[in-house]
């Protein structure tokens, strides 16, 4: 009875949500509904018994992934009467999006009805006496090696990407070089002198 | 369908945390709109003299370096998440599974030293 209830209180959140997330006028307000859907996703995760996913959803995508989308809102210069303009414009071509998108939940509902083909049961037998973590783990690192690192790959390409898009020297700025500092001795620093009587400084 | 009882506890953090934040927020409130005057006006809330003005978009363009960070904190997040389901199953995957991960931390190692060699760690 209380599954039932959180269900549905969880997926009424995320389905309104989510249409905020569209409908918000401030985009920071679209990345703060966005927060509010992936929390309440994961709540559904947690009720459909896979906690990992649910950790990870909250740890990955509220901790980083939203983080990263914010960053990237107030990084954009828009200028919002100009991003609203021209609707009527773009319709037809969102039209079609959506009509893409409703055929394929139509088909995939089919598809699920239809039955037979069985392939995720094949590809990972479900074992219910273990935790599903460790489940996870005796697959993807004995079975799905490949993809495993494949994946590490394209983390590394993100890093090294992000960095030789983003980083530049910036020139005039004075950093604190500690080993420059400790070498410094001080004969190079300071200056003994023996000025004659009467002849004054001279530097 | 799981066993919720196990979250109760979260719960109720939940909502010791939900009820002491509004009262936070809201009594302070009700306490200012009982003892003391309330006389909302306009010009209460305009800038005094040269003051700069008190409300405007919070939205400033932020330097690109924040989001450097932001993604490499993303990849080493995500390396930290990876190591959590190897840990607890790494007795039933042996040693070719110890050596995967092995692999793939070598892969992100490399592209730490990258960054750490850019001076994409350095703020300046």
């Amino acid at each position: 009875m209380i599954q039932l209830i959180a269900f549905y209180l969880f997926a009424t959140i995320v389905i309104a949500s989510a249409a905020m997330v569209i409908f918000a006028r401030n985009p920071v307000h679209s990345v703060m509904w966005l927060i509010l859907a992936f929390f309440n996703a994961a709540g559904l995760m947690l009720l459909a018994g896979a906690e990992f996913i649910a950790m990870l959803l909250v740890i990955v995508y509220v901790g980083a992934v939203a983080v990263l989308f914010l960053f990237v809102v107030m990084m954009l210069d828009i200028d919002f009467a100009e991003l609203r303009a021209g609707f009527v414009r773009y319709l037809p071509l969102g039209a079609l999006v959506a009509i893409i998108l409703a055929a394929e939940l139509v088909f995939a509902v089919g598809a699920w009805s239809a039955g037979g083909v069985d392939l995720a049961a094949r590809a990972a037998p479900v074992v219910t006496d273990k935790s599903n973590i460790q489940q996870i783990g005796e697959l993807l690192y004995t079975k799905y090696i490949f993809l495993f690192e494949a994946a590490g790959i394209v983390l590394l390409v993100a890093m090294i990407g992000a960095i030789v898009l983003t980083h530049r020297q910036r020139g005039g700025v004075r950093t604190q070089n500690i080993s420059a500092q400790n070498r410094r001795r001080p004969e190079d620093a300071t200056r003994l002198v023996d000025p004659g009587v009467g002849q004054g400084m001279e530097l | 369908m799981v066993d919720l009882t196990q979250y109760l506890p979260i719960l109720i953090f939940l909502v010791i945390a939900v009820g002491l934040s509004s009262a936070f927020v809201f009594l302070p409130m009700g306490v200012a709109r009982l003892t003391g005057a309330h006389k909302p006006e306009p010009a209460k809330l305009t800038e005094y003299e040269c003051g700069f003005p008190a409300f405007e978009d919070a939205r400033s363009q932020f330097d690109v370096r924040f989001y450097l960070v932001a993604i490499l904190f993303i990849i080493f997040d995500l390396e930290a998440a990876f190591l959590f389901p190897w840990a607890v199953s790494l007795e039933e995957i042996g040693w070719a599974g110890w050596a995967t991960m092995m692999i793939f931390l070598a892969e992100l190692t490399l592209g730490l030293v990258y960054a750490w060699k850019k001076g994409a760690l350095d703020w300046e």
